[in-house]
């Protein structure tokens, strides 16, 4: 018997090691994808506390209240001992990753900027009904109660067909206006109202014609100053449909029948489109008339392009949304004012791209509790206030209470420190519910939209007739509705 | 020849199915290295790949776990008689054939001149590869600052010259901008292709012709063009492949529009995979887009096997 062949050798040795190595980590792997553990809660203390060392991850747009909330943390951190770490995507990198979050049937992300028409819509099923967190005695009330939210966005941005259940809290409430430069309109004010034969200042008496008579005036006369009159965000992009809806709506068109409550409240079956209706087809081709004579750069422009335009002197006015306020203030302080957008036959309607924070319903019992105390500070009015000074962000609160404030009323004029807030007289108006614009609030609404932008960018860039393309968007809207939506 | 003949073991093994000679077996020492690569490569591949067959024939759920309900054909009867994806198969053999094609012919232009070139090739080389260095999204949104009408580089050399439309803004325009930008990046790699083939041909052939009075077109017909034409077909290969699943530059820059003008196959399909999550519908066109890619393949490998290169 040879006795070197029964021990083992040094390979051997290394070989078993490396097995066992692999298969540890294999097994460690394995079991950490079957289980995963809820965040710790401490039994008995203050309810804020009680999650603390528990880590959240919130997913949101880029957008202005998401900036001033991750510039500064501390205070909820100090407050909960909750760690939130924050990842903030253009929207439709979100809406894919909250998708995929949602498919996963785990909840990476606890906390979901969740938009009502991308996220909240099609993905209802993936949310919790935060009513079940409110009415829990173990965690701490929303203050003021969900009252305290402007009801119309309560509505559009919570809410999903049911008028009980709230899958959000209304977070931001950007909405569109019109934006003017103020130095201009003050200097040209007499020869305008001379030329044109009416008041030019913006105000909520102004019609969709007098917009159009202002635009080409400034075209012609004002070269020295501005290059066009009007720029609008007309790039085949959400943006577009945001634009034209406005003109849409106050010339009487509408998306669907009852679209006011298909806005609001939200349907999974909203019916067939009306686009093709004459009043939808005279807005589309006012639209179409407006864009002809505002700056070719539209059809090239979303939000951010329209707005880094105005800021650069190129434009008189544009509609745009209104918490674009700070930054413009930053560029041309004093030089711009903000009134509600012009009426049409039927009235006006300003765009509401307003959002809300909901909680993924794959959470676990205690991830879900602290990412409701999350919820609760950043929709806070302390926290929207402390948003509308910072420096980092900006914010457009959603709660009455805040624009009640007496140092917010005061930052409605100038000198404000809260730029935003000097938009407050102009969406203050736009928020009634008969002046809100709310486009269809339905589960197939991103498929609906991609071929609305796409048909107003055919009449806009390849000169297709006004009636042309809102049949060829009903038709289309007309056949995503008719496939229905999965989830 | 007799007594070799019948030592011949092949000769003196008996005829039909019973015989017992050993047979060289069937899954060599290479076959079972390969097995690994293999598994691997169907856990990677195959398997994606069926699944995505079945997806094609499917309408797929997302909450609560990924499911499929059977649709039948719908899927596919949907791909074939959607008139948007249809113009969208259009506008991508349309794209596919101007960027290669202005890429094949600049690219062998450039390495033509770049041959000649004595004194600092190495500096003009260098510098000419530099775009190709830059990703797509990159080159995208270095595209869209130059061509903003507002603050844009190339957009105020036309302003000045007395054009007064947007680039990105008219459908002709862009997708001339976006079929340039993708010209911009990938011309230099065709460049640098060319040039390795080139210095591939003798010499001698060159003076030779030179001597003879050759005109450089015909020096190039006759002499150099047979010489590098495996060369360029390689290189044909290669871009194709990528020209065929271009994305990023147009993501970036127009977003598939103005009026759909730049909206190419791969564009539709992420726009149907992750905006609408109409993942059976993707399937059906991610599954048409490979059948392409794999026919476009085919014809270069199938060209390149006649010239023996392929072995």
């Amino acid at each position: 018997m040879d006795c070197h062949s029964s021990q083992p050798s040094r390979r051997d040795f290394l070989r078993g090691a490396l097995a066992t190595g692999a298969s540890l980590t294999l097994t460690a792997g394995l079991s950490s994808c079957a289980s995963r553990g809820d965040a710790p809660q401490t039994v008995g203390v203050d309810q804020w506390r009680q999650f603390r060392g528990a880590t959240l991850n919130f997913i949101s747009e880029n957008t202005a209240p998401t900036a001033a909330i991750a510039a500064d943390l501390s205070p909820f951190t100090d407050l909960t001992g909750i760690n939130v770490n924050i990842v903030t995507l253009e929207l439709t990198a979100l809406v894919q990753r909250v998708a995929l979050d949602l498919a996963s049937g785990r909840a990476q992300y606890q906390v979901i900027y969740a938009d009502p028409y991308q996220v909240l819509a099609p993905y209802q099923r993936g949310l919790v009904d935060l009513r079940t967190l409110q009415a829990d005695r173990n965690l701490p009330d929303l203050p003021g109660g969900v009252g305290d939210f402007i009801p119309t966005q309560l509505d559009a941005a919570g809410r999903f067909v049911e008028p009980g259940p709230i899958y959000a809290l209304p977070y931001d409430a950007p909405t569109m206006i019109w934006q003017y430069r103020r130095d201009l309109f003050d200097k040209y004010r007499d020869r305008m109202a001379n030329d044109l034969g009416f008041d030019p200042t913006p105000g909520g008496d102004r019609t969709w014609e007098e917009y159009y008579g202002i635009a080409q005036w400034f075209n012609k006369n004002a070269k020295a100053d501005v290059l066009y009159g009007t720029g609008h965000q007309a790039r085949q992009h959400d943006s577009l449909m945001n634009d034209f809806s406005n003109v849409l709506w106050s010339y009487g068109g509408d998306y669907f029948d009852n679209g006011r409550q298909v806005g609001r409240m939200g349907s999974r079956d909203p019916g067939p489109s009306r686009l093709d209706s004459a009043a939808a087809i005279a807005g589309a081709e006012f639209y179409q008339r407006l864009l002809a004579i505002a700056d070719p750069g539209s059809t090239t422009w979303d939000w951010d392009g329209v707005g880094a335009a105005f800021r650069g002197g190129r434009l008189a006015m544009c509609p745009n949304w209104h918490e674009f306020a700070a930054s413009n203030e930053q560029v041309l302080p004093g030089k711009v004012d903000y009134a509600p957008l012009p009426k049409g036959p039927a009235g006006t309607a300003n765009m509401y791209g307003g959002t809300g924070v909901g909680i993924s319903a794959n959470t676990l019992s205690h991830e879900r509790g602290a990412a409701w105390l999350f919820l609760v500070w950043a929709t806070s009015p302390q926290t929207q206030l402390t948003n509308l000074k910072s420096k980092a962000g900006g914010g457009t609160p959603t709660r009455t209470s805040v624009y009640e404030l007496p140092e917010v009323r005061a930052a409605e004029k100038r000198p404000s420190t809260m730029p935003n807030m000097l938009t407050a007289a102009a969406v203050r108006q736009a928020w009634q519910p008969d002046k809100i614009g709310l486009r269809p609030k339905i589960p197939m609404w991103n498929e609906c939209n991609t071929a609305i932008f796409t048909q107003l960018s055919r009449m806009l860039t390849e000169r297709v007739s006004p009636e042309e393309a809102m049949r060829s968007m009903k038709e289309r809207v007309d056949r995503i509705v008719a496939r229905g939506w999965v989830a | 020849m007799t007594h070799v003949a019948d030592s011949s073991p092949v000769l003196r093994r008996p005829a039909g199915p019973e015989s017992l000679a050993p047979r060289e077996p069937r899954y060599g020492f290479e076959g079972r290295m390969m097995t690994p690569g293999l598994i691997l490569l169907a856990a990677l591949s195959i398997v994606p790949f069926f699944a995505l067959i079945a997806m094609s024939f499917s309408r797929v759920r997302l909450l609560g776990g990924v499911r499929l309900d059977a649709v039948g054909l719908a899927n596919w009867v949907r791909f074939l008689t959607d008139a948007d994806m249809w113009m969208s198969w259009l506008r991508t053999v349309v794209y596919f054939v101007l960027t290669v094609g202005l890429e094949m012919v600049l690219g062998v232009g450039i390495a033509l001149c770049l041959y000649r070139v004595l004194r600092g090739r190495n500096i003009l080389l260098s510098l000419l590869l530099l775009p190709m260095f830059a990703a797509p999204v990159i080159v995208g949104l270095l595209g869209r600052y130059l061509t903003d009408s507002t603050f844009g580089l190339y957009a105020w050399v036309l302003r000045s010259l007395g054009y007064t439309g947007d680039i990105l803004g008219s459908p002709t325009s862009a997708f001339a901008a976006v079929v340039l930008m993708d010209v911009w990046e990938w011309t230099p790699l065709i460049a640098l292709i060319t040039l390795a083939g080139l210095s591939s041909v003798p010499q001698s052939v060159r003076e030779a012709a030179a001597v003879d009075g050759a005109p450089a077109w015909m020096t190039f017909r006759y002499i150099i063009f047979p010489a590098i034409s495996n060369v360029l077909l390689v290189a044909l290969l290669i871009r194709s492949m990528d020209a065929i699943r271009y994305f990023d530059i147009i993501w970036v820059t127009t977003n598939g529009g103005p009026a759909d003008a730049t909206k190419i196959v791969p564009i539709r399909l992420y726009e149907t995979a992750f905006r609408f999550f109409d993942f059976g519908y993707a399937a059906a066109i991610g599954l048409a887009m490979l059948a392409f890619s794999i026919f476009i393949a085919r014809t270069f490998v199938r060209l390149l096997d006649t010239r023996g290169l392929t072995r």
